[in-house]
């Protein structure tokens, strides 16, 4: 049975159905539950349910040496940037202890985190910082970018036993969406295919997806069929479903709304021009933040970003359309 | 916390002697078998009551998170010294297969949570062991072993708050050597600018601090004994200072590929030029100071120590020798995907 | 106690700084200012008596809830009200934002987004002060919250071996985003933190205005000579919401009604003023701010090109 609720419901779900099904979930953080009257606090008790100070490394930390001790917390980080207070134990040691352990321990850990929050929350609050952390072996990250994803995705986050940063977009947090009742998990590293089409293979993250379908609709005006892939997950990235959809259209756009360097889009990218060149009919083009801070004012912050225009256009562009831009 | 019988006395004697030859024979790896031990060690000589001392207080369940400064729990908790030896030189057979080496030990089943390289960064894990162990009601605790120098970071600072705030059964053993590296704590330090025991610092986190000698196992134990059994009652955590001064240098050298490793002198003599200090430390060595005041107390016979000096030396052998037969691991096994996910 | 002359010039910049605020607040329902807005209504007073006291030259750092301070430290309210519209006119040509209002022109060196991130720029401030052997101080402001945040541990120690002119300004409003203190440290009294490093320290309550000013002054007349460091915690109120949007359902209605008898202004009103002063000011106050919402309206926003041009310095 699904039914309509928003994204954020759909997250908390998650959380709280797991909870109830695994007594090792912890959930913590930073403005997490301070009231004994929260749902959370009345069905799991204070040993499980925690508010915590700021303090990004020890709240990390302490996540890192509860997974070693055989539990399974879930960390509120409120902003993925936070999550940079405590970079040593987010790259460094949650995602490292295992391998140099020789196997012997696991980190179940998930960072919960926001990003994207590009409605005026300026320049520290608003990156889509997560491409970074593809380069760390061992960190797996999700990004869902529909209630049911966001609640299946966690699912799987809080199951999988090693450190997971599960990111949701705060652009999507009151977006409604069908989503399954009771037990219900999304696998990692499985593409979603959003739409379907023969023309171009347009591969986008999060809110981004959004974006795409809405360009999706317009090309299809035209005449362009979109054919428009969430990976859902950017560790473990589903490559196989982007080459195998490249190979039917034979033209690929990127799109992330991180910026173009270090970022998810680069990798995405590089994977389909190593293993796909020979489907590819034109270059693969990438549409990303522009790669400066995002600035506070409204139209600078619009300008910076990737936007249904800039995806349509860089389509056109793909598919020898319009002029290649300057 | 239970008294120290004479058999444990002479059990926390056997223990220091074994992670002083253990430790001995790392040195000596770098002088008599050159390039087999790659990287950076850290030794613990100096150091040996204060580990045996806090873990001597531990029973089943109890768990610890140490630094990069990690030879000596594990040896203290029973674990294999050829495998710790194959570790440290990248063997197969190694305590982690050969994947961390002399920095990152661990022994999940001994308790041993693990390491961490990076100053201070163990801190915040062990008050998560100790929420853990709070969950699980049946009155465990967690050690978190750290240096001087991690009491300067932010980690600390956000742990103590936290294990206070939330009363986690959980011990902070600083193990004070008065060094960062090859910074002195007056240098770097505010408290000990003022000439204060930095167990002050408990005073921001309304935690007991206490300052213990730390070459005195017996000192020790009690001291971490104390704070042990605070923390089992669930009143709490506590900040313990022991007070100790390592012998060797804060790790061998730092050099490229092809530069032959060493451990140099100690910082007081290299950077500060005060050899007095270091010999007035060596005078002080915890190791023959216990072993002279077994026997002054007639817990232990001279012969007997002798014995016990000895075997640990074929204990330590044996490790070295095993180490040194035991090959390397498949290179492939690096990309053993099962380890870098679970 | 205070000279009239002194009383005169806080009022004046508390009036500013309220009714700036109060302006922010409606305009944030239209949208005309949109995105993360903290507001420092109840606080105006530590703004105007700390800043107040401090040359150009001196150094300010803030945090999120920033616009008063940045107000008292001088920055001219037309333009700090132009970048919360996000014009070209703003103290940082719309770039910013409330959270990241820099004027370095009248010595306001930043607030900042993330909590206590900017505990450690001042100390780099105050230490470069002390290099140059000039008699400049660095101030930071902070919140309860931060206190718990690693970088001030690390900060504190620091600022206590090398004994710089730093003077840390918390402004304890009990609560650190939607939790109290006590959901967040055993001590009740930041002043107590620090407590193990022998600073300077002094708690006053932030809503008597003349009490903020002798505290600081004192300090500040001790770092100019070359002491430091100094903490001087202020007990304040937060009016509002931690931000606005804020439904607040987490605050004791008691404790409200206990707090509004301790607005700043109020209580220098009655100690020093008498009603047609305090009315003249409260009028040419409002006149300044209605100006100002003028100019930032009138402002354009930037061209969105120039974001290329402000990544690197040349």
């Amino acid at each position: 049975m699904a039914r309509e609720i928003p994204y954020i419901a759909a997250v908390e779900e998650a959380i709280f159905e797991e909870m109830g099904r695994d007594d090792t979930v912890l959930f913590y953080g930073q403005d997490v539950a301070p009231s004994d009257d929260h749902r959370f606090v009345q069905a799991y008790g204070r040993d499980r349910v925690r508010v915590s100070p700021i303090s990004e490394t020890a709240e990390i930390g302490m996540a890192v040496g509860l997974g070693l001790a055989g539990y399974r917390p879930v960390v509120e980080l409120l902003m993925a940037e936070f999550m940079l207070v405590a970079m040593n134990q987010v790259v460094n040691e949650a995602p490292r202890l295992r391998y140099m352990s020789g196997g012997q321990v696991k980190v179940p850990v998930v960072f919960k985190a926001g990003y994207g929050f590009t409605a005026g929350w300026a320049g520290q609050h608003t990156g889509s910082i997560y491409g970074a952390f593809m380069g760390f072996p061992g960190l797996k990250i999700a990004l869902p970018s529909t209630p049911a994803d966001a609640k299946g995705l966690m699912t799987t986050a809080i199951r999988d036993d090693n450190p997971v940063c599960y990111l949701i977009n705060y652009l999507l947090v009151l977006e409604h969406g069908d989503v399954p009742e009771g037990e219900y998990s999304v696998p990692f590293g499985q593409a979603a295919v959003r739409r379907e089409g023969g023309d171009v293979t347009i591969v986008a993250t999060g809110w981004t997806v959004g974006r795409a379908l809405a360009a999706a609709d317009a090309l299809a005006q035209e005449g362009i069929q979109a054919e428009v892939i969430d990976p859902r997950t950017l560790n473990p990235l589903d490559t196989a479903s982007i080459l195998s959809s490249v190979e039917k259209t034979g033209r690929l756009v990127v799109v992330d709304q991180g910026t173009r360097h270090g970022g998810a889009s680069a990798v995405i990218a590089a994977e389909v021009a190593e293993h796909g060149f020979g489907t590819l009919k034109a270059p693969i083009a990438q549409v990303t933040a522009l790669d400066v801070t995002v600035p506070y004012s409204e139209p600078m912050e619009a300008y910076v970003l990737p936007n249904e225009e800039k995806i349509a256009g860089t389509v056109r562009q793909v598919l020898g359309e319009a002029p290649v831009a300057a | 916390m239970k008294q120290l019988d004479n058999d444990r006395l002479v059990w926390m004697f056997t223990q220091m002697l074994r992670i002083r030859e253990f430790e001995e024979r790392v040195k000596r790896t770098f002088e008599e078998h050159p390039g087999v031990i790659r990287g950076h060690t850290h030794l613990a000589d100096g150091a040996e009551a204060s580990i045996v001392g806090s873990l001597a207080t531990l029973q089943p369940g109890d768990q610890l998170i140490a630094t990069y400064r990690c030879h000596g729990y594990p040896i203290t908790l029973g674990t294999d010294t050829k495998a710790i030896m194959a570790e440290i030189y990248g063997r197969k057979d190694g305590l982690c297969g050969g994947y961390g080496g002399s920095m990152h030990l661990v022994d999940p089943g001994r308790g041993f949570l693990g390491t961490s390289g990076i100053v201070g960064q163990g801190i915040p894990q062990a008050t998560g062991a100790a929420w853990a162990a709070q969950i699980r009601k049946q009155n465990q605790i967690v050690l978190g072993f750290f240096g001087d120098g991690a009491s300067k970071q932010g980690a600390f600072h956000e742990s103590l708050n936290l294990a206070s705030l939330w009363k986690l059964p959980v011990v902070y053993v600083m193990e004070n050597n008065n060094y960062n590296v090859a910074t002195r704590s007056e240098q770097e330090d505010a408290n000990a600018a003022a000439g204060e025991p930095l167990s002050v610092k408990a005073k921001a986190y309304s935690m007991p601090g206490v300052t213990v000698d730390g070459g005195d196992p017996v000192a020790v134990y009690e001291a971490v004994g104390a704070a042990a059994d605070r923390a089992r009652a669930g009143d709490g955590p506590t900040l313990v200072e022991s007070k100790v001064y390592r012998l060797s240098a804060h790790g061998n050298i730092i050099a490229p590929p092809g530069v032959p490793l060493h451990y140099p002198e100690h910082e007081a003599i290299t950077v500060f030029g005060n050899r007095e200090e270091y010999e007035a430390a060596l005078r002080g060595d915890p190791v023959p100071r216990f072993r002279a005041r077994l026997i002054e107390q007639g817990v232990l016979d001279p012969a007997r120590a002798d014995e016990i000096a000895q075997e640990v030396r074929d204990e330590m052998d044996t490790a070295v020798n095993f180490a040194l037969e035991d090959p390397y691991p498949d290179p492939a096994a690096a990309a053993r995907t099962d380890y870098v996910y679970a | 106690m205070i000279d009239g002359e002194a009383a005169g010039r806080l009022l004046r910049t508390m009036w500013r700084i309220r009714l700036f605020e109060e302006r922010v607040a409606q305009l944030k329902r239209t949208l005309v200012v949109h995105g993360l807005i903290h507001l420092s209504i109840g606080g105006e007073g530590v703004a105007a008596a700390v800043c107040g006291q401090l040359r150009d030259d001196d150094a300010v750092y803030s945090g999120h809830r920033a616009h008063g301070h940045a107000i008292a430290k001088g920055a001219p309210v037309d333009r700090v009200m132009a970048e919360l519209m996000g014009r070209v006119d703003g103290l940082c040509k719309g770039v910013g934002g409330s959270m990241h209002l820099v004027d370095a022109e009248h010595g306001f060196m930043g607030a900042t987004g993330v909590v206590g991130g900017n505990l450690p720029m001042a100390l780099g401030t105050a230490l470069a002060r002390h290099l140059k052997g000039t008699d400049q101080v660095s101030v930071v402001f902070f919140g309860d919250g931060a206190v718990q945040a690693g970088h001030f541990n690390e900060t504190i120690n620091l600022a206590a071996l090398w004994r710089l002119p730093v003077i840390f300004v918390c402004e304890n409003n009990g609560f650190a985003e939607f939790t109290s203190r006590e959901e967040h440290s055993t001590i009740e009294r930041v002043s107590d933190v620090v407590a193990p490093y022998g600073f300077a320290r002094e708690t006053v309550n932030g809503s008597d205005v003349p009490a903020v000013y002798e505290a600081f002054g004192r300090f500040l007349s001790e770092a100019r000579a070359g002491g430091g460091p100094f903490l001087l915690e202020c007990l304040t109120y937060r009016r509002r919401g931690h931000y606005e949007g804020d439904q607040q359902r987490y605050r004791d209605p008691a404790a409200e009604q206990e707090w509004s008898e301790r607005d700043p202004i109020a209580r220098l009103t009655e100690h020093c003023f008498d009603d047609d002063v305090a009315a003249e000011i409260e009028r040419e106050a409002a006149t300044e701010i209605e100006a100002a919402v003028r100019f930032a309206r009138d402002s354009p926003f930037a061209d969105p090109g120039i974001v290329a041009e402000l990544v690197y310095a040349k």
